[in-house]
């Protein structure tokens, strides 16, 4: 599959900004599934330094500053991805028991392994609590295997969270978000993480895009899209593993990576410091992300099966 | 008393020396005894001197100690109590270390310096101990000093981690331990620096005599060390980033940036342009090519680390990363202070060095292993706990000074965060001869020593900074919690050659890398500012108490003309200007609420602290003579409370005298000391300015209504009696007090140095002298011009003719003058200083959590 993403950002200021220092995780990151094809990037007012770099975790992320006056700063990266089709779905219903993940994670002296365990500890954002715990456990008894347990309660997010942009933001904590079951693709993402943690498993936060397709017999809206995220576990000896809690689904050829990290704060699309600009600058996203014409009509059919209301953002 | 090479000859016994010591303990290590209850042979010098010297004279020397300390603004900031002396202490009495043991000390702190320069390397490279398994990934992902933004970021040459220090305990075996390691921005070189100046005053002989190695050459190699880091090439510009006047050990930044002969900035003061570090001078920005960091690496850019730092500069990492600033140490070395590494140093050190440390650490148990958590919550009355990240109000804690309620507080805290604690078998450290309550007394103590990245390896500064609990029930041994300092003496067996530091001071910096941070200049301008608000009100009050206080008394609209005049100098309105009777009837205590209280905007004591404020941002200018008249403020104003009872005065214009003096003292200090730069201008433009607006105010206060003759005799007088010129001006009019020769005396008089033309003049000096002077005059200079001109044409007579009552021509010209000014200083203030708004975050709600 093939995507042209249009992802800009927009920063409008009350008062002038003499300069700013910012880092933007809004790059696609190439992955053994995904590989860019295009990039290009506009920052405006033109940028006095700016460069890509490759970040802790592996991801690409946009440095950039700007010394002079402006009120309005934009940010738009148009890009040309390619996505390998999805292999079958796993076959969640064989695989490790999470007694033996558990086991292995204690016990592996696999650099994989070793190195995944930073994703069991807690991180700015994401803490592990027994009210997660518990909530999670009645999915992950020791003897089911480690990664249908997963997407059990991947289902059961789906199921007893509603999806309520006006609740939450990204300062939420987990306790509110799990007392009120509301909340973003964001906070359902973090929940899953630090359900995970607190029982003792590895789990990172993915940030990208996912594909929407608009209802039948209507044209896609530019800009419809939105920035998406979701969650990765991982099983030694299996690896990594995708789930998005936002639309009960382990990620297929829709989900569009940009930058994982232990949690949002990792990966912020783009963040930093002015020097002016006065009170409660206005933030304006937009994201398209649209199939590239050859492959269009062919997959098109394909995903209009799926209920519309799944697709959340 | 002898020298050392007499005293080989004739060496002194234990006998000679055990009247004037404590008696050989008779358990644990000591440092002067050796374990048959003699003296070591070491000490015997040192500890017969101080029997020969005899308690009285020890006693003055503490004493002198103490004096020198505080002329040197030697202070040491303990969190908890705020209110506690400040003052930097020292024990008269130095720890002695032999040179054979401190060449073995040596040894170990450089291969362990080695070390934790390879392990910082592999922190923030490969992490093969990480990969091989040599430490549990949670030691390292769980530690919040471990900065994953500074991945891969690196110094120019051999060495990442510049300065090392540790904390040294000895052993019951007698030797000595390591309890813990400081990466981040190792503090106490520069306090041992100043305990060995104040030392070598205090015992100059005692010191010379005892052939103690010399610390400089440990700053040089620093110095030294900073400069090869420069990454621009070119001289570079260093400077000591410090968190400012609110930091323990702010004094030791100021120090230390002047002994090294770098500047000492903020975070406010430095800015990221163009890819490169600046630094705000008056004269535009400074490329910086050096920092060494006294700021906690997460605060020092908001943009990538903590974003609630105020301290730090927005963009600082991304210039590292790109190479073009030096920081040292660099940003994320404080991971090497988690104290759980030294549970695996045994195994670091065979990875990485192939070989075992010579000097072992203090063993230490890591939480965050479950064996280890279950000895530690079994045997936690017995251990010292400590956090595994630093923080303020987070100190290390003994197990036996908790009662069973705490421990088991402690226990539970502990099972919740197992990573984030460890604990470490208690070294009491060995007892040493201490100067407390008159005698000597055994204490135990603790040394930090320092090591700087130099050549190939590692130098040490031979010594380091000693320290002891007075109250000998205290276990820990920690400066935040009032323990005080010891120098620290490595003993040569002969007379250190002296070594010409010339060629490693080669690169000094010269006139360029010398420019001022325009706070700096700020700080030094609003010092002139206070300094003479302060003078002037005085002045005015003791003019005003001296004329009440005639044996005749005034007549009433004098009086009040002279008390509103104080509230119209010293803008503390509504005070005398309102018209309550009963104000006028008792003048006493307002005039000393407005000398007295500092909480009064405009009073004496307001604007006195507020220049002491001033002063203690920029105490790296000041020599200690004019810190020592800076603290003699200080004093002289508490005093002030004791002298100034209300109806109790006799002569309250004498209680205000040496206040003034002193006032002047500094002001001489400044003129006869003080280089000509800009600091000198700005702090003297400062002076000027606000003089001319205090004799603008005396003038329009007392002279502006017509009086009868001898009535407006008393107010000239008064007039210059502030301005000292009454005994000029009688010296020159036998006349009596005339207005005209008064209104010249104090406006026009250009000898008067205390007239207005004199202060304009002197300004427009100062601005023909500033560095980055320009041909067309800047809008506070066309303001002052005007002034000076409206004053020279203006016309005596014309000044003093009254109409109705009112001098009307003297009140325009004056109201003119004041207006100019005033606006010519806060032009000053937005041409030359910085004022733009500070940093604010694009997104405000993902900073850092405090977990514990």
């Amino acid at each position: 599959m093939k995507y042209r993403i249009l992802h800009s950002t927009r920063y409008q200021y009350a008062l002038s900004v003499s300069n700013c220092y910012n880092l933007a995780y809004v790059l696609p990151r190439a992955t053994e599934r995904q590989r860019i094809d295009k990039l290009d990037i506009k920052v405006s007012p033109m940028a006095t330094t700016r460069t890509i770099r490759t970040d802790y975790f592996g991801n690409q992320f946009l440095q950039f500053s700007i010394e002079k006056d402006h009120t309005v700063l934009d940010v738009s990266i148009t890009s040309e991805i390619y996505i390998k089709d999805a292999t079958t779905d796993p076959n969640l219903d064989f695989g490790n028991p999470c007694t033996y993940v558990k086991y292995l994670l204690q016990h592996s002296k696999d650099w994989e392994t070793l190195c995944a365990r930073e994703f069991m500890l807690d991180s700015p954002m994401v803490q592990a609590h027994s009210d997660l715990a518990e909530y999670a456990a009645p999915s992950f008894s020791d003897d089911r295997p480690f990664l249908s347990a997963v997407m059990e309660l991947t289902q059961r997010i789906f199921a007893d969270f509603t999806y309520d942009p006006t609740f939450s933001d990204v300062a939420t904590p987990l306790a509110e978000v799990l007392k009120h079951k509301r909340g973003v693709c964001q906070d359902f993402a973090h929940f899953a993480i630090g359900c995970l943690r607190s029982l003792g498993f590895p789990a990172r936060y993915v940030s990208g895009y996912l594909e929407t397709l608009p209802p039948p017999g209507q044209k896609k809206l530019v800009g419809a899209d939105a920035t998406h995220a979701w969650f990765a576990v991982y099983s030694p000896g299996e690896g990594w593993y995708e789930f998005d809690p936002t639309n009960n689904k382990i990620t297929g050829e829709q989900h569009i990576t940009t930058a994982w990290g232990r949690d949002y704060s990792d990966v912020t699309p783009l963040k930093g410091v002015i020097f002016g600009g006065g009170h409660s600058p206005q933030l304006f996203v937009s994201v398209d992300v649209r199939r590239i014409a050859e492959d269009f009509v062919q997959t098109q059919t394909q995903t209009q099966s799926q209920s519309q209301s799944q697709i959340q953002r | 008393m002898k020298p050392y090479s007499t005293l080989m000859e004739n060496p002194v016994t234990t006998s000679d020396i055990k009247a004037f010591m404590y008696p050989s303990p008779l358990a644990g290590i000591d440092e002067a005894y050796d374990s048959e209850g003699g003296i070591r042979p070491h000490w015997r010098y040192l500890l017969h001197s101080l029997q020969t010297l005899g308690q009285d004279a020890i006693e003055e020397r503490q004493r002198k100690t103490r004096r020198i300390l505080r002329d040197d603004g030697a202070t040491y900031k303990i969190y908890d109590e705020p209110d506690a002396n400040q003052s930097w202490q020292l024990n008269p009495i130095p720890l002695l270390i032999d040179s054979e043991e401190w060449n073995q000390i040596e040894t170990s702190l450089v291969e362990r310096a080695e070390l934790f320069n390879l392990l910082l390397q592999d922190i923030y490279g490969e992490r093969t101990l990480v990969r091989q398994g040599v430490i549990p990934p949670e030691l390292l992902f769980s530690h919040h000093g471990f900065l994953r933004p500074c991945h891969q970021i690196k110094l120019p040459g051999d060495h990442q981690l510049i300065l090392h220090a540790a904390d040294l305990a000895r052993a019951p075996d007698g030797t000595m331990r390591v309890m813990a390691d400081r990466t981040q921005a190792p503090s106490g070189a520069g306090y041992a620096l100043e305990n060995r100046t104040v030392m070598n005053r205090v015992f100059p002989s005692l010191f010379r005599d005892s052939h103690v190695h010399r610390l400089s050459l440990f700053f040089s190699r620093l110095r030294q060390r900073l400069h090869e880091l420069n990454p621009n090439g070119g001289i570079a510009r260093i400077v000591v980033l410090t968190p400012g006047i609110y930091n323990e050990a702010y004094f030791e930044h100021a120090y230390l940036a002047n002994y090294l002969g770098f500047q000492l900035v903020q975070g406010s003061d430095l800015s990221v342009r163009n890819g490169y570090v600046w630094m705000k001078a008056l004269d535009g920005l400074k490329r910086v090519d050096v920092i060494l960091r006294r700021v906690d690496d997460v605060y020092c850019d908001p943009v990538e680390l903590r974003g609630d730092s105020r301290l730090g500069v927005p963009g600082l990492l991304e210039v590292a990363r790109m190479g073009h600033v030096a920081i040292a140490n660099p940003l994320g070395s404080s991971v090497l202070e988690n104290p759980a590494l030294l549970r695996y140093l045994p195994a670091i050190s065979q990875a990485l060095l192939g070989r075992d440390l010579q000097m072992p650490s203090v063993k230490t148990w890591w939480c965050g292993n479950s064996d280890d958590l279950e000895y530690v919550c079994a045997n936690l009355k017995d251990l010292l706990i400590k956090p595994t990240y630093r923080r303020p109000g987070l100190y290390e804690v003994y197990g036996a000074d908790l009662d069973d309620k705490k421990l088991q507080a402690w226990q539970n805290r502990i099972r919740k965060n197992p990573l984030q604690f460890v604990a470490q078998e208690y070294v009491a450290g060995a007892q040493t001869p201490t100067w407390h309550q008159g005698q000597i007394q055994p204490r135990a103590s603790v040394l930090r020593t320092f090591a700087v990245a130099s050549e190939s390896s590692y130098s040490v500064m031979p010594g380091g900074l000693t320290r002891v609990n007075l109250d000998a029930d205290k276990k820990i041994i920690s400066n935040q919690r009032g323990s005080i300092s010891k120098d620290t003496w490595v003993l040569a067996s002969e007379p250190e050659k002296q070594i010409s530091l010339l060629n490693i001071d080669a690169q000094s910096s010269n006139e360029s890398t010398n420019a001022l941070p325009s706070r700096v200049v700020e700080n030094l301008f609003w010092m002139g500012r206070y300094a003479e608000r302060a003078e002037s009100a005085l002045r005015l009050l003791r003019t005003v108490f001296i004329q009440l206080n005639k044996t005749e008394k005034l007549p009433d609209p004098v009086c009040r003309t002279l008390l509103s005049a104080i509230t119209h100098v010293t803008a503390t309105y509504p005070g005398f200007t309102s018209l309550q009777n009963t104000l006028f009837k008792n003048p006493e205590p307002e005039m000393i609420s407005i000398i007295l209280d500092h909480q009064r905007l405009g009073s004496v004591a307001n604007n006195l602290i507020a220049m002491i404020n001033a002063a203690e941002q920029v105490k790296e200018q000041f020599s200690s003579d004019t810190q020592r008249v800076i603290n003699d403020i200080g004093d002289q104003l508490e005093q002030l409370k004791q002298t100034l009872e209300p109806n109790t005065l006799s002569a309250p214009e004498e209680a205000l005298a040496p206040l003034i003096t002193t006032l002047l003292a500094f002001a001489g200090l400044i003129h006869e000391s003080m280089t000509r730069g800009n600091g000198w201008h700005f702090m003297e433009m400062g002076r000027r300015l606000e003089r001319a607006l205090q004799i603008v105010n005396t003038l329009r206060s007392l002279l502006v209504t017509g009086f009868e003759e001898i009535e407006q005799e008393t107010l000239i007088e008064s007039n210059l009696l502030c301005g000292e010129a009454l005994i000029t001006y009688r010296r020159r009019y036998q006349n009596g007090m005339r207005i005209e020769q008064g209104l010249e005396m104090i406006m026009l008089n250009a000898k008067n140095p205390r007239s207005l033309i004199y202060q304009l003049t002197q300004l427009e000096e100062h601005f023909s002298n500033l560095t980055n002077n320009q041909d067309e005059f800047s809008a506070e200079q066309k303001l002052l011009l005007e002034a000076t001109t409206a004053l020279r044409l203006s016309d005596i007579k014309l000044l003093a003719k009254t109409t109705n009552g009112i001098r009307s021509d003297l009140d325009q010209l004056l109201s003119r003058l004041q207006y100019l000014i005033t606006t010519a200083t806060k032009a000053i203030g937005q041409h030359y200083f910085d004022h733009t708004d500070g940093p604010q975050l694009l997104v405000k709600n993902t900073e850092w959590e405090d977990q514990l």
